[in-house]
């Protein structure tokens, strides 16, 4: 089990990579999007925004979001940290995203992009 | 919490429609009418949809249970395992898709070069797959409200030119309940299931409500609505031509709207079947391309198919693939005219997909027992064991009326199994060994969360 802090860090990791990479950055220009992050077997929530092709990160949950992805810590610490790709777990029911199917594949293209396969 | 996005039940009942609705399902409504005696066809088809009533029930709960756009993927891989998840997902892709791009293909060009008969049939293939495939790769999508009103205009339409054919030719059932002998019926029925295939393919939309019940009831009322509208145009089609003048062609509907309203009448139905196709490729070429995409991101396709546009984050080469594929089916099918084939492989198919969401059910109610499931199937075991035996009958009676259907599947099958238990392996330990030997993941928090 991650600890909160964990996820903390992981989820700066992939904000970090994200700012960092320019092509990221005017790729996803357009998509202004806000994404909660919340882990089921511990209390751990973050807010992930996108906004002018900036990602930004607050811990909470945010009311409206455009997409939620949930899953244990452990799995959230890992696919942040780009240590895992989000597919497996999402296929075997670990990880579970809300959202449309767009935003669904625009996320992990973007982890595809900073992380590799 | 509360999505921005969320769809509402008239959106849900047309993409379960929508998705339901294709020319080709036409064509199996003549072929089920060929299978019972007189006007009797119209038994056939409310039955095999109120037997997809029961395979909706079992979808429900598994759709509550797993909510998940992966779907089958992941009911299957909890139920049974990976590698039967795995095998079921990619034939079932395989076959239904080149069954219907198939005979989809040939019913497109059948009807346009009647209007403009210059220009050569696979032409309008082409045309066709290059126009949906140009869409998919911008990621073109058309617009939810515009799409209700596609697909219940044209359920209207056809509901429409029903009655006033039957008004017309004056029709009264003559054999009501007289549909013939037993094998003829189960055969009916099982080909009847093939009008409501893709029903169940809303299930991914889950991600998008709010109320998972929706769903649920979304795909009820689709069953229903599409039960009674492809019953009384069926009858329709045969009170008005001869049933061996429908068989006879791949795009009867076309020919009853000409007998029953001349030029006109045609001109509407080349309007619907064009709209219908559309529609139908499309939403074919969205799921499975995707299908594709989170299948190389899991290492089991090729990593060449999770290659995503730069420009508009479209998964371009699996579109792409799939347009070549769609050619080579459909070239194929034009050529040997054999679409009837295609009609009962997709119609196997989708009969031993719904046995085993049956069994599904049944096992994950064993091996989940406590997880929560806001639908949960009332009777017990009722209704997903009569899902499995009705099913696996109508698969074994459809697949053994047709031995090529038969070959054709079980050389399917197997290729599917023998790529699976090799190229699947080999391919994860191709990532594998590509794959960074540390983790990101810093060691030192690691070791502080095992001293905790």
């Amino acid at each position: 089990m991650a600890t909160h802090g964990e996820i903390t860090e992981s989820l700066k990791a992939f904000a970090d990579s994200f700012n960092k990479n320019e092509r990221l950055k005017i790729m996803n220009k357009d998509w202004d999007r806000v994404v909660l992050i919340k882990a089921n077997d511990i209390e751990s929530q973050h807010t992930m925004t996108l906004k002018n092709g900036v990602v930004s990160l607050k811990e909470g949950a945010a009311d409206n979001p455009d997409l939620t992805v949930i899953s244990d810590s452990e799995t959230l610490a890992d696919i942040f940290y780009g240590d895992i790709s989000p597919t497996e777990p999402y296929n075997n029911g670990t990880l579970k995203i809300m959202g449309t199917e767009d935003d669904i594949i625009r996320l992990d293209f973007i982890s595809l992009m900073i992380w590799g396969e | 919490m509360q999505l921005k996005r969320v769809l509402t039940l008239r959106t849900i009942v047309a993409t379960s429609a929508g998705l339901t609705l294709a020319s080709s399902s036409f064509v199996a409504a003549v072929m089920v009418a060929n299978y019972v005696l007189g006007d009797s066809a119209w038994i056939a088809i409310l039955a095999g949809g109120a037997l997809c009533f029961l395979a909706a029930a079992c979808f429900s709960e598994l759709n509550g249970l797993l909510p998940s756009a992966a779907g089958i993927r992941l009911y299957f891989s909890r139920a049974f395992n990976d590698q039967v998840s795995l095998t079921v997902s990619l034939l079932y892709m395989l076959i239904v898709v080149i069954g219907i791009v198939g005979v989809e293909s040939l019913i497109i060009s059948r009807a346009l070069s009647e209007v403009f008969p210059a220009v050569p049939p696979y032409a309008w293939i082409v045309l066709m797959l290059m126009l949906v495939t140009g869409m998919n790769l911008r990621g073109l999508k058309i617009a939810g409200a515009f799409q209700d009103i596609v697909t219940y205009g044209i359920m209207l339409s056809i509901m429409l030119i029903g009655i006033f054919a039957l008004y017309k030719v004056d029709f009264a059932l003559k054999g009501p309940l007289s549909p013939g002998g037993a094998a003829g019926v189960i055969n009916a029925v099982a080909i009847g299931v093939f009008l409501f295939v893709g029903f169940e393919w809303v299930t991914p939309l889950v991600e998008e409500v709010t109320q998972i019940r929706q769903i649920s009831r979304g795909m009820m009322i689709a069953l229903g609505i599409l039960s009674v509208v492809y019953a009384v145009f069926t009858v329709a089609m045969t009170a008005a031509v001869p049933k061996e003048v429908l068989a006879a062609s791949p795009a009867p509907q076309l020919v009853f709207a000409r007998t029953i309203m001349g030029g006109a009448g045609a001109f509407w139905m080349t309007v619907i079947i064009l709209a219908t196709t559309l529609k139908t490729f499309n939403a074919g070429l969205i799921s499975v391309s995707r299908f594709m995409y989170a299948s190389a991101r899991e290492h089991v396709l090729p990593a060449v198919f999770s290659k995503v546009s730069l420009r508009y984050f479209t998964p371009w080469v699996a579109i792409v693939t799939l347009f070549f594929v769609g050619l080579a089916a459909a070239g194929i099918t034009l050529y040997t005219q054999r679409y009837q084939v295609l009609v009962t492989l997709a119609a196997g198919m989708e009969s031993i997909v719904y046995t085993m969401a049956g069994l599904a059910v049944i096992s994950l109610r064993r091996r989940m027992p406590e997880e929560n499931r806001p639908y949960i199937i009332k009777g017990g075991s009722l209704v997903p064991v009569l899902t499995v035996l009705v099913f696996a009958l109508l698969a074994a009676a459809v697949l053994l009326s047709d031995l090529r259907a038969l070959l054709i599947m079980s050389a399917a099958l197997l290729a599917c199994l023998v790529y699976v238990n090799t190229a699947v392996p080999y391919l994860k330990k191709k990532h594998r060994s590509k794959k960074p030997a540390a983790r990101r993941r810093p060691a030192r928090v690691q070791e502080e969360v095992k001293g905790e």
